[in-house]
């Protein structure tokens, strides 16, 4: 029952409660609003806003990126945020770059002459899909600053050798990926657009961590050329292996053929339905190879005989260094 | 006037916040200045529920390589200080802080001139929750068994144990950029790995008496890079050099033979007789690695021609005391098993050369030539050893532990013909060669391959890209003994014949004819929406050469890889309909199929019987589909998102074994063994769903609710319930662990502060 003096308490804590929130009204104030009138903000170069032009004088046919910014306020605000666009917008080191936004679309005077639109573009490299610069000229652009590094056998690198333009990977326009300027958020994701079958390798379930997002698809490859096959980032498929799995190098005493060959031979990187990520199961991926005599030769199932080669890691049960044994008596790999 | 706090007064005080909040107007620009530097960055807070959490004995697949602790946790913080002018910035992120698989990073530099940046992760692999281990690690890498050892059924009973490992990476570099074609760039990275995984010690004959047990995990990698690269215009030049260290705190792993004691334990039958009390099995030896890179490219003023070439050299070097041949004190004292030498000497070097050229003769054609190759010489010491001793168990005749190298080569012409501007055509030809040491029984192979591929856009809003690449390996011979000889085991013709089947073709060295077709097609049309289907094939017929026949049938018969095939079909859609909407999708369907056939052979009074009706086919076939989407969708723009995503993945293993002729030629037991036994098939299903709505409020507020559903089922006969003693199986012993299937529901909530 609510009695008088209860009716009297309710409303004295809901003044109080008002005028707690009221207080928090005011922290608020303090936190949010103060740093919006310093005036040190509004000067400076912060991202959305284009730096002011250079009074370095334009060659002939540019227009400069303030001009640019008048019609594509959207597309410079999201640039500015970007890698590039920190660096064409407010620390710009060469001529080219203080172009800015000319830089790599070409001289803009014939567009903004023609008043913008479709028919001014025909100057101007769009880097859109139905762009019909050709790809090489696209590529060349961005080739004219980033040639070196994971770049340098960029030609007729398997996805050079197929055409592939920079921007079929890269966004360079705004931040899609935290790092890279990708064109969607994650590596997988950008690659498995082309490479499906890889993509979808990630989630059967013997696979290394990409899924989890422990490892992306440029822990091993450089998408720009190598001189690996399968544009691999080191110098042989082993040896791309053993940058982390470096316990497998040896060199070992008794050598096991296949593997010091190609890690291949048994594991698929991308993904298997197999444990460890073996391409076929065992005890059949041994004895593709292994037609010696007794117990490797005989076709295991789930007879009581098969079992003890057949169950848990079948073969590995007993050869358990199967990468290779520095054991004196290790020839078999069972120790 | 004492207040006292209650309940209404809570809820008050935040509609009163709640309501001062909603009205506040909207704040300026939230990035944070700091005199002539500004702090930008987002903070999130979060919490996790779980309304069906797998129990402990079913986490082993979900929580394999991440941490799902439930309660508060923090996803991430980032924080980025920079300059107003962009010159200098810092950006430190972290995500899942505090959890078994958090992640940090640290970047801080000069615009255009250097970066320093140093990151940590840690990587967390869970293999199992599940498994059942008696035996107690008195010290690390030693496990032991009571003695007298249990009956073999008590370790069906053994305390369940978690087996995991983690790695945890530190990375720290520094890239300097003093003038505009000179990089410099020096790396470090240490991998420290800790936990255990599963491992085995054999104790008896093929199958029997072996013992699952753990590998102790101790492992330090220590990787250091240095490079520089030269840039003009023109040509550029990069040289670097990597120092690999891989460090195991262990070198050997010890572990009680179950079937040890004199009464033999229960269910070890005749194993125990002669079977030692403890194993010791080598661990990875501590090894190294040099590697010097010199690249170069340079364009040259004819044609547009661009000449590449690398040369990469790389030493790796192990030497590593041994273990001696045996733990087993009744073997001591035997002369023949003294150590003809203290360590391999191990010597590893590699040698990479590249060399490449692209060149325009005409407008429209681009030539393109390379050749590489890639040289591996062990220069390790070749150890004879008179005797060996088999499983810390049986002494046997010893052989040469010989060094294996091999040499690869690869050659490629290219020409592409831009014959209209939406037609494009390829062709070339190629060569690889494998030329191995005599350990291999082939010491020449040769393929050539040959090239087509076609892309093109017979409409704007299509592209299609066709490659048909066939290839022909042949061998130069096929020595099946060269293996015997590399190891010195004597030309004794019954040895020889307990040895490798002469029939057999290995198929990484067989005589093969490929043919491989890939198709993509890309279909944009609109620019916010792709569809990409992609298809390909690859058919391997393996051959034999020499070519065998022993039935006389006029038909090859070898043993080995007969033939494969693999396929996949998919496609991939991106679609934003609308600027609030974008959709993901995509489907693919592998199919991987292998041929195999074997022979039974026995051996009987010293010989290998040869029984042609004791061969056995076997078709392997794995088969896996793949779903996933996707939708985001901003129900109110930037008020109100909602997004959706899931995949899901089923694979199928099979078997199918066949005798193509009953076996009768042996004894009765022996065309039992000879019979091809039923394999029943394996599968497995992941299923993720995801779901979460996010309310963006004040500008740089957002909160979120989400669901997870995640479900993984498997059933696989070698694993699904398996005990550590299988009494029909033998005298072994099995951890007993299995991935066992689990279904997870978890909502979680995220409060964010984003200030940029």
């Amino acid at each position: 029952m609510h009695t008088h003096r209860g009716r009297v308490t309710s409303r004295r804590n809901f003044v109080v409660g008002a005028i707690a929130g009221l207080k928090a009204v005011v922290i608020a104030a303090v936190l949010f609003a103060v740093p919006s009138s310093a005036p040190a903000q509004k000067d400076a170069a912060a991202p959305g806003t284009a730096a002011p032009a250079t009074p370095t004088a334009l060659p002939p046919g540019y227009v400069g990126a303030d001009t640019c910014n008048a019609c594509h306020e959207d597309a410079s605000q999201r640039f500015s945020h970007t890698r590039m666009g920190r660096r064409f917008l407010h620390q710009p080191r060469s001529q080219a770059e203080r172009l800015g936004c000319e830089s790599c679309h070409g001289p803009g005077q014939a567009h903004v002459d023609a008043g913008g639109g479709s028919p001014g573009k025909r100057n101007l490299i769009t880097f859109g899909k139905k762009d019909p610069t050709p790809v090489e000229q696209r590529n060349e652009v961005c080739l004219t600053c980033h040639s070196t590094g994971d770049r340098v056998f960029w030609a007729n690198s398997a996805h050079d050798a197929r055409n592939v333009p920079c921007t079929g990977c890269h966004r360079v326009m705004e931040n899609v990926s935290p790092r890279h300027q990708l064109v969607r958020p994650t590596e997988l994701e950008t690659c498995g657009t082309c490479h499906v079958q890889k993509r979808a390798a990630q989630l059967r379930s013997a696979h290394m961590p990409v899924r989890e997002g422990k490892m992306t698809c440029t822990s091993c490859h450089i998408p720009h050329g190598s001189l690996t096959q399968a544009l691999l980032k080191e110098n042989s498929p082993n040896d791309n292996c053993y940058r982390c799995h470096a316990e497998k190098r040896g060199p070992f005493l008794w050598q096991h053929a296949p593997v010091i060959e190609s890690c291949m031979n048994c594991h698929d990187p991308h993904g298997s339905n197999h444990e460890r990520m073996l391409t076929v199961a065992k005890p059949r991926l041994c004895q593709q190879c292994h037609v010696e005599t007794q117990h490797p030769t005989s076709p295991y199932g789930r007879d009581s005989a098969s079992l003890k080669f057949v169950l848990g890691r079948a073969c590995v049960n007993c050869h358990i260094n199967i990468h290779g044994s520095n054991h004196p008596s290790g020839f078999a790999f069972t120790r | 006037m004492r207040v006292t706090v209650r309940h209404e007064t809570i809820l008050a005080a935040l509609a009163g916040l709640a309501l001062a909040l909603l009205i506040t107007p909207e704040p300026a620009r939230a990035q944070i200045p700091l005199g002539d530097w500004r702090l930008e960055g987002e903070a999130a807070l979060g919490s996790r529920f779980f309304i069906d959490e797998p129990a402990k004995s079913r986490r082993s697949k979900w929580e394999e390589y991440r941490d799902f602790p439930g309660g508060p946790f923090v996803p991430d913080v980032q924080l980025r200080i920079f300059r107003k002018d962009e010159s200098y910035s810092a950006e430190f992120a972290g995500t899942k802080w505090g959890q078994t698989d958090q992640e940090y990073s640290l970047r801080a530099g000069r615009l255009g001139l250097w970066e320093f940046g140093f990151d940590w992760d840690q990587i967390p692999h869970l293999y199992t929750t599940n498994a059942r281990f008696l035996a107690t690690e008195v010290s690390r890498g030693y496990f032991a068994l009571p003695t007298p050892r249990p009956a073999l059924e008590a370790h069906n009973s053994a305390p369940t144990i978690d087996i995991r490992q983690r790695w945890d990476t530190a990375r720290m570099f520094f890239d300097i950029t003093p003038t505009p074609d000179l990089r410099l760039k020096a790396e470090y990275t240490r991998i420290r790995k800790d936990g255990d995984r599963p491992f085995s010690m054999s104790f008896g004959g093929p199958g029997n008496n072996f013992y699952e047990i753990l590998e102790p995990i101790e492992q330090t990698i220590h990787d250091f890079r240095i490079g520089a690269t030269w840039a003009r215009k023109t040509w550029q030049l990069q040289a670097g050099y990597v120092l690999s260290v891989f460090q195991n705190d262990l070198d050997a792993v010890r572990a009680d033979n179950p079937c040890f004691g004199a009464p033999a334990p229960a269910g070890c039958g005749g194993d125990a007789t002669g079977a030692p009390a403890t194993g010791r099995t080598s661990l990875p030896p501590n090894n190294m690695a040099h590697t010097m890179t010199v690249n170069g490219g340079v364009n040259l003023p004819w044609w547009r021609t661009r000449l590449t070439g690398n040369f990469s050299y790389s030493l790796q070097l192990q030497n590593q005391d041994f273990l001696p041949h045996t733990i087993n004190p009744a073997f001591s004292g035997n002369p023949a098993l003294d150590l003809p030498q203290k360590s391999l000497h191990g010597n590893v070097q590699t040698i990479l050369l590249n060399l490449g050229v692209v060149t325009r003769p005409l407008r429209d054609v681009t030539l393109s030539l390379k050749y590489r190759l890639f040289d591996y010489m062990d220069l390790s010491d070749e150890i004879n050893f008179p005797l060996f001793v088999i499983d810390d168990r049986t002494l046997q005749a010893g052989s040469k532990a010989p060094r294996k190298d091999y040499q690869r080569q690869n050659a490629d012409a290219d020409v592409r013909w831009q014959a209209a501007t939406s037609v494009a055509l390829t062709t070339g030809v190629g060569w690889e060669r494998w030329d191995r040491s005599k350990s291999r029984e082939v010491p020449i192979s040769d393929e050539l391959y040959a090239k087509a591929a076609v892309d093109v856009t017979p409409i704007e809003e299509v592209l299609v890209r066709l490659t048909y690449r066939p290839s022909f390996r042949r061998i130069s011979n096929y020595d099946t003994l060269a293996p015997q000889r590399g190891q010195s085991i004597p030309e004794d013709p019954a040895a020889n014949t307990r040895g490798q089947s002469v029939l057999l073709r290995k198929y990484d060295e067989a005589e093969r004819n490929r043919q491989r077709v890939d198709l993509m097609v890309q279909v944009t049309p609109t620019d916010t929406l792709s569809i990409t289907p992609t298809a390909s094939y690859i058919f391997d017929d393996y051959l034999s050469k020499p070519p065998v026949d022993p039935a006389g049938t006029g038909r090859q018969e070898f043993l080995g890889v007969q033939e494969a095939v693999g396929w996949t079909a998919g496609v991939d859609l991106s679609w934003s309909p609308v600027e609030r909407l974008s959709i993901t999708a995509g489907y693919t369907h592998d199919s991987f199929y292998r041929k195999m056939e074997s022979r039974s052979r026995p051996v009987v009074g010293g010989l290998a019987l040869d029984f042609h009706d004791f061969d056995w086919i076997s078709n392997i076939t794995d088969t896996v589909d793949t779903l996933y989407g996707g939708v985001k969708y901003a129900i109110i723009p930037r008020v109100l998102d909602w997004g959706v995503s899931g995949s899901w993945s089923y694979a199928l293993g099979r078997i199918e074994t066949r005798n193509p002729t009953a076996p009768v030629s042996g004894t009765a037991a022996l065309n039992l063994s000879a019979r091809a036994k039923p394999v029943p098939a394996f599968e497995d299903e992941l299923i993720r769903l995801e779901t979460a709505v996010a309310y963006h409020f004040l500008k740089n507020w957002t909160l979120s609710f989400g669901y997870v559903f995640e479900s993984f089922q498997k059933h696989d006969w070698r694993t699904d319930k398996l005990n550590p003693f299988v009494p029909t199986a033998g005298s072994s012993i099995w951890l007993g662990n299995d991935l066992r299937n689990y279904t997870a529901h978890t909502l979680g909530a995220v409060i964010r502060y984003s200030f940029r």
